[in-house]
């Protein structure tokens, strides 16, 4: 072990409930440092060498700490972006994080970045240029990725297979992890109308390493309504309800709570872990009764 | 014919950006017709980017309300779209693009302000540094002093402006409870902002001193520095301007360029 290693929470992501941490909360948490399993951050944000970068070796040393990219674009038909990949192993090495994930996405094309996380066309195309890009990525950083799925409000009439089997498929293929959203799969259930407990079963069990938990926003039209991924608010009863269906499915995960706009204090996404730490406890109670 | 990856997702762009319908043929409708599906990405993309804008130049953006920062925020993201997975650049330009944006022409100060926000930004997220040791000087022999070259903190940024910036960025900080004029003829004004610790701090400089940290940041040695601040200020004492920022830790080393 190095001798850098020797002040540094255990490496590994325990099973249990961790938050997600944000700017903001920064000095409170490594001030306070409140009873949470593990934090998770957003590799971008800490690829600066400053004051977020300060706080993030703080944390690490108190908690295990999970590294999520938003910025990869795994999916994009352009060249994979070397220089961002080379920050994210700077930031591994640094961190030594117990978790590395990306989103099953695209968010730039030409050199154009979006900034969001967008969907890919659930096509055989897609599917061998995503699988290719995983592994490549994954000898890069010289490790194994989670790969996210994600809300979405559009579908592509190309698409020959449900979200839940391209899922599968890459994380087969590609020989990485998933990272299951209980949140995206109940917006896309609703937004694009399929039985959400299909997808949960389509799911291979064994490649979920870690489960995310968010709240969403309903928008209301005069004519319907569509479920948008803000990460905004606390997880609602339907999306507890889907995510206790998901760990008497998979069993259960390291799970955390996401919250990126309107953040509310610390003490609020601790509250939410403690849920999810109470599910956790008691996943088998419900089958067992 | 079925598009390609590459061309849905050059299709889906344009669909952001430019506004163009082109996806619509390859997208289903779902609850809503297609095009307000694409729609609410144009919302998201242009809100997230708009966040991020914000982040960065929280000051702009009071200074000329939410609406108008809106606005100038998406003639920004049209003309100077991200390049990157790592937004901390993505508003490297909005100071530029300020001076030249003429719905803000009446605020001539505005661009000024910008540079401000984005040092602070640049400071914020640049490297820590072990200050200069004063002790480390002492082996310098005084003949060779005029040979010296002094780095600034990798997170020392120098600014001037015709404005009174440093006051207009503090009477519109968070919790600010003073008197909030600013008397915009005040008079040029020449600033360091640097980081210490994890906080950046703002400091006014004099015309010598200025001079002094700006040639030290091109490169420039102790003479030629001398020479430069002298030039802008007849009086200036290079030594007490010298051993302040020794003190206050503007530096993070030196080095000898004569050999």
């Amino acid at each position: 072990m190095s001798p850098c290693q020797t002040s540094r929470a255990a490496n590994p992501i325990p099973v249990r409930a961790g938050i997600g941490l944000r700017a903001p909360h920064h000095r409170e948490l490594v001030e306070s440092r409140p009873d949470a399993g593990w934090l998770e951050v957003h590799s971008e944000n800490y690829f600066g060498d400053g004051v977020p970068l300060h706080y993030l070796e703080r944390a690490r040393e108190l908690y295990p700490v999970s590294l999520h990219g938003v910025g990869s674009s795994l999916g994009s038909a352009d060249p994979l972006n070397r220089d961002h990949l080379r920050k994210l192993k700077q930031l591994i090495d640094r961190i030594e994080p117990g978790l590395v994930s990306e989103h099953l996405c695209w968010s730039s094309i030409d050199g154009r970045y979006l900034n969001d996380l967008l969907p890919l066309p659930y096509t055989q195309e897609a599917l061998d240029h995503v699988v290719a890009r995983i592994v490549e990525v994954q000898e890069l950083l010289g490790r194994q990725i989670l790969i996210e799925n994600l809300s979405s409000y559009v579908q592509f009439s190309q698409s020959a297979m449900p979200e839940w089997e391209f899922l599968a498929a890459v994380a087969e293929r590609a020989d990485s992890g998933i990272l299951l959203d209980v949140n995206n799969i109940y917006v896309n259930a609703r937004n694009h109308g399929f039985d959400p407990l299909v997808y949960l079963r389509a799911v291979p069990a064994a490649r979920v390493r870690e489960i995310h938990l968010a709240g969403h926003t309903v928008k209301r039209y005069d004519d319907g309504e569509i479920l948008i991924d803000t990460h905004s608010a606390r997880v609602c009863d339907d999306v507890w309800t889907l995510y206790r269906a998901a760990i008497a499915h998979l069993g259960v995960r390291p799970t955390l709570i996401e919250w990126d706009s309107e953040l509310p204090a610390l003490s609020v996404l601790l509250d939410e872990a403690r849920i999810a730490q109470h599910f956790m406890e008691h996943a088998h109670d419900g089958v067992a009764a | 014919m079925t598009a390609s990856l590459r061309e849905l997702q050059q299709a889906f762009a344009a669909g952001v950006f430019e506004e163009s319908n082109t996806l619509l043929t390859d997208l289903r409708d779902g609850g809503f017709r297609a095009v307000q599906h694409l729609q609410i990405y144009r919302n998201n993309v242009f809100a997230k980017l708009t966040d991020a804008l914000g982040a960065c130049y929280p000051v702009v953006q009071k200074l000329v309300g939410e609406e108008f920062f809106g606005f100038l925020a998406d003639a920004y993201i049209r003309r100077h779209p991200p390049r990157s997975g790592d937004v901390h650049d993505f508003g490297s330009a909005l100071p530029e693009f300020v001076a030249a944006f003429e719905p803000a022409r009446s605020l001539a100060y505005l661009p000024d302000v910008a540079r401000l926000e984005w040092a602070w930004h640049e400071s914020y997220h640049a490297a820590d540094a072990a200050p200069l040791v004063p002790e480390t000087l002492g082996a310098v022999s005084p003949e060779v002093y005029a040979c010296i070259v002094f780095h600034l903190h990798p997170s020392a940024r120098l600014l001037q402006s015709a404005f009174p910036c440093l006051r207009i960025w503090q009477v519109n900080q968070p919790g600010f409870d003073g008197e909030p004029t600013v008397n915009l003829d005040a008079g040029a004004e020449r600033l360091l902002v640097i980081r210490h610790g994890v906080d950046v701090v703002i400091g006014a400089l004099g015309a010598g001193e200025y001079a002094m940290l700006r040639a030290f940041a091109d490169g420039k040695n102790l003479g030629e520095a001398a020479d430069g601040a002298l030039a802008v200020e007849p009086a200036f004492d290079l030594g007490a301007a010298l051993r302040r920022h020794v003190v206050v830790e503007t530096f993070s080393g030196f080095e000898r360029l004569d050999e």
